[in-house]
């Protein structure tokens, strides 16, 4: 009997062993609890981040089932950090805009301004120099400076869950409407900065994206090391 | 002094020579020491060493003599656990991982459910669902044992026996016996099995029938989306066995299994909630004669027939909506000869020659009329060697000539050195392969209920993207469509090593260590997109992986009644192409706690998903004397799983999505009455782990009770 005992007592606690493996080895992520859903901007050192910038969100389905939304873009400024009218579409006011996961630059077909951009492999901070040698390219829609389709440009479609990811290691380096330089990073693409969990209900899959966060260091100098 | 240095060295030689030959004899005398120390007859484990196995070597082969790894699941363990399908018994071993999606499959030494075989008496089931062979289409009810080999088996079996081999043995004893049982539990699941069998004359009768109903479950808070369908199963089997001579047998087995399952979903659709009616019905017929003739001692020979379909249908009707109707419909038939030649007191031969046709008709292909086929020539033979008393050796191929893909070779080599009574070592090689199937070639499918992307089969992929294109459909050809072509088989080199030990009387120590290495796995690729960003993916023959790990199982006989089993194994995966890329660095990057990129550390990559790294089992049993009564308990753990890539850098680490690791705790206790009467009754996962979306086949905590008769006398003829 002593030994059943002791045996249960045994099996208890590798039971208990096995539970306690459970946990959770991923680092924690620190949800940025300031973080309500809203379109913010702020700078710390050299670097502006921007939360929830909201790109066109879904207002309906097609038939199809196909997302849709008011089919139209947010633009920005990245020499003033504000989001510019886009009344203002036409003039050099702005560097960036963005629908849903398009993103323009302020050149070629999409704007009068001398903007321009290419996305390099690396880290943000990896990036302490835009080499001589490097091309910025222009918009000609339908073919943009920034590569639209998933796995091409910025981002990651997959299908089977319906989630977009931006594609971690990616610096889109941009020329802005002016002709003066900026390195930024996307960092999500869904509200409050918080991609939804692959098992996550389609409701907020659809109605969650197309908020973008992301970060950038301007060089007001023209200056192209950072 | 010429002639010194020659004898010197003559010397030299002598001396090595008489070294050599100290070790021989020394070796010799080893053995033969050895030899006398055979297996020990009254040891605690004698009884399950000396069960017979004839998967592994497709011969009867004592267990304790078997080179590669076999675990046998005996008929008295699958009553004892109470379980009443495959699924149920399987997840209780340490080294299977079920999964979920098109029914539950298993995985094999981290090898997905592809690619294992699953064989009722020796016979392949067909009618797999997107690689998975729904385990839960096997009643357990009249199962005498399940025999799972691991490890490359294709030198025996072929095409999918590439993780290895789980056979499923049905009681075929003709003896005068009534048996029915009744077990009913949560969720109105009721299992029911009748029996019966007798020899009238020469010609021996053993039928069964089983029907399992259940009104499923959801696991789903607010929804009206079952986890669990209602289901319905029917599985009668008859076996005929007639001796024609004392040499000749005659044996004839017919299985019949009928599944009908209802589905009632509310699917939103833009706020909307709209309702559908589902029916599935799966009916799956085998048909097997087999003549067996004995010529002498040392020769023997046995002529296999099969035939089996495998039919499966799934309607969906939609309140103003667009349904589906799915047909799919596989058939399968096989002409097999397998001789069995004693060629010395050591050496035996077995060599066979097969034929098999298969059909497939599937709406889930270009039309459903349209029937895709394929046939198979094949040759195996396969060797045993017992130079000494405690040294097999095992060695033999198969050669399959496929109409459809390439042919294929597979070898296989197997060793095992029993040392003496208190360990034994066994290693095994084989190589194994896998077919590509039908949906590979043919698949033509749209998903319209999540984001209408399209898989089209290897065969058909280029024609219709060039179809579409030419109507405008296409917006860009992606890069994987160059790598189009015609499929191969996916092949697999399988290392198995190990050791069995008996540190004390009571206890038995198993260890194996596995690798394996898989080529030109055939994975679906986005191939093109359309116009509305909708994605098109085919098949390619794209990857290269491995798994590896190790397997350990304690067994420890605490007291006559009394017992504990242990099992653990550890796995590691990888894809060698993302590997390569992470050791030569700067390619993969992923996300920290800001969501800033950082580049990815190899310690952070975890290869393939959906597997557990740690997986283990831990049995306790209480046997009561005289099997008056029973009691166990039984611990399945699972560590956590990666099941998406949250960070969107096209592979899996410990930044992505896991699935919560868990802990499944079953009991159960019987009573045997006299007179034949058995009760049962227990509760499956009592700790209620419940996880909607990753484990949508496993309830919440289940009880169930069981009632069994067993009428077991001579019948009057």
């Amino acid at each position: 009997m002593k030994k059943t005992l002791s045996l249960i007592g045994i099996f208890a606690a590798s039971v208990l062993l096995f539970t306690a493996c459970k946990k959770d080895d991923a680092p924690a992520t620190p949800i940025d609890t300031t973080n309500n859903g809203t379109f913010k901007v702020f700078k710390v050192g050299n670097v502006t981040s921007v939360q929830n910038l909201i790109a066109d969100t879904i207002i309906g389905l097609t038939p199809i089932g196909q997302p849709y939304g008011a089919n139209k873009y947010t633009f920005f400024s990245i020499e003033n950090n504000t989001l510019v009218a886009s009344s203002d579409s036409a003039t050099t006011k702005w560097d960036i805009a963005f629908r849903g996961t398009t993103i323009l630059t302020n050149s070629g077909t999409s704007g009068p301004g001398n903007g321009g951009a290419f996305v390099q492999i690396g880290t943000f901070d990896g990036l302490a120099a835009i080499s001589a040698d490097s091309v910025f390219k222009t918009d000609a829609a339908p073919v943009y400076a920034i590569t639209t389709g998933s796995g091409k440009g910025w981002y990651n479609y997959d299908g089977a869950n319906n989630l977009i990811t931006p594609l971690p290691g990616r610096v889109i380096v941009i020329r802005t409407a002016s002709g003066k330089y900026a390195k930024l990073e996307i960092t999500n693409y869904y509200k409050k900065g918080v991609t939804p969990a692959a098992s996550a209900g389609d409701d907020e899959k659809l109605h969650g994206q197309r908020f973008y966060a992301f970060r950038y260091n301007f060089q007001a100098n023209g200056s192209k090391t950072f | 002094m010429f002639l010194g240095v020659k004898t010197t060295l003559q010397h030299n030689k002598i001396n090595a020579l008489k070294k050599l030959m100290f070790i021989g004899c020394m070796l010799i005398s080893f053995i033969n020491v050895t030899a006398q120390n055979e297996q020990p007859q009254d040891s605690t484990f004698s009884k399950e060493l000396n069960e017979v196995v004839v998967t592994a070597t497709r011969n009867e082969r004592k267990l304790g003599n078997i080179a590669v790894p076999v675990t046998i699941i005996s008929q008295k363990t699958i009553q004892q656990a109470a379980s009443v399908r495959l699924k149920d018994i399987l997840q209780e071993q340490a080294g299977l991982f079920l999964t979920s999606g098109f029914g539950t499959g298993v995985q094999m030494q981290g090898l997905n459910s592809d690619y294992t075989l699953i064989l009722i008496d020796g016979q392949p089931l067909v009618g797999r669902t997107s690689g998975v062979l729904d385990l839960n289409r096997v009643t357990l009810g009249n199962i005498k044992k399940i025999e799972i080999v691991k490890g490359p088996s294709s030198s025996l079996y072929g095409s999918e026996a590439l993780a290895g081999v789980i056979n499923i043995i049905t009681d075929k004893s003709f003896d005068s016996k009534v048996s029915a049982s009744i077990r009913y539990g949560t969720y109105n699941t009721m299992d029911a099995n009748i029996t019966a069998s007798t020899r009238i004359g020469k010609l021996g009768i053993s039928g069964f029938i089983n029907q399992y109903n259940t009104d499923g479950y959801s696991i789903r808070p607010y929804s009206v989306e079952r986890s669990k369908l209602p289901i319905s199963k029917t599985t009668p089997q008859l076996q005929l066995n007639y001796p024609l001579s004392s040499k000749t047998n005659l044996n004839l087995s017919v299985r019949y299994n009928y599944e009908y399952i209802k589905n009632e979903l509310a699917v939103s659709n833009n706020g909307q909630i709209v309702y559908s009616k589902g029916r599935e019905m799966n009916k799956d017929l085998n048909f097997t004669p087999i003549i067996n003739h004995t010529f002498s001692k040392k020769l023997k020979t046995s002529l296999q027939l099969y035939a089996t379909r495998f039919e499966g249908s799934q309607k969906l009707d939609i309140s103003g909506g667009q349904g589906y109707d799915d047909y799919f419909l596989q058939q399968f038939y096989r002409v097999e000869n397998q001789t069995d030649y004693t060629i010395a007191k050591n050496i035996s031969l077995i060599a066979g020659i097969g034929y098999l046709k298969e059909f497939v008709n599937s709406s889930r292909y270009d039309d459903k009329n349209s029937r895709k086929e394929n046939e198979v020539k094949y040759g195996f033979v396969q060797t045993e060697w017992i130079p000494f008393k405690k040294l097999t050796f095992i060695g033999g191929f198969r050669y399959d000539d496929n109409k459809l893909y390439a042919s294929a070779f597979s070898p296989k080599i197997a060793g095992k050195l029993i040392l003496s009574d208190k360990i034994n070592f066994q290693a095994s090689y084989g190589k194994g392969f896998k077919a590509p199937d039908f949906r590979q070639l043919y698949l033509n499918f749209t998903n319209t209920s999540a984001g209408n992307y399209s898989v089209f089969g290897a065969l058909e992929a280029q024609h219709i993207i060039e179809v579409l294109n030419n109507a405008g459909f296409i917006k860009q050809y992606e890069d994987d469509y160059a790598k189009l072509q015609a499929l191969r088989p996916e092949y697999s080199n399988g290392f198995n090593a190990g050791f069995t030990a008996y540190p004390a009387k009571k206890i038995q120590l198993q260890v194996n260590v596995f690798r394996n290495d898989i080529k030109d796995l055939i994975e679906s690729r986005l191939v093109a997109t359309r116009v509305d960003n909708t994605q098109i993916f085919s098949y390619v023959n794209i990857k290269s992986a491995y798994t590896q790990g190790i397997e350990t199982n304690i067994k420890y006989i605490l007291t006559p009644n009394f017992s504990l089993n242990a099992g653990y194994q550890y796995l590691q995966t990888a894809d060698k192409d993302e590997l390569k890329k992470i050791k030569a660095g700067n390619f993969y990057y992923t996300r920290d706690a800001n969501n800033y990129s950082v580049l990815l550390k190899k310690s952070d990559y975890l290869g393939l998903p959906n597997r557990s790294p740690h997986m283990a089992t831990l049995k306790l049993i209480y046997e009561a004397a005289a099997q008056k009564w029973f009691a166990n308990i039984r611990a399945i753990y699972r560590s956590k799983w990666v099941v998406f890539d949250k960070d969107g850098n096209g592979i899996y680490n410990k930044q992505d999505e896991f699935a919560d690791g868990f802990v499944q705790l079953n009991s159960s206790a019987g009573v045997n009455f006299k007179k034949g009467f058995r009760v049962q009754a227990g509760a499956e996962n009592i700790l209620n782990h419940v996880d909607v979306n990753n484990l949508p086949n496993a309830p919440g905590r289940t009880f169930f009770t069981t009632v069994t008769y067993t009428l077991n006398k001579k019948i009057k003829q």
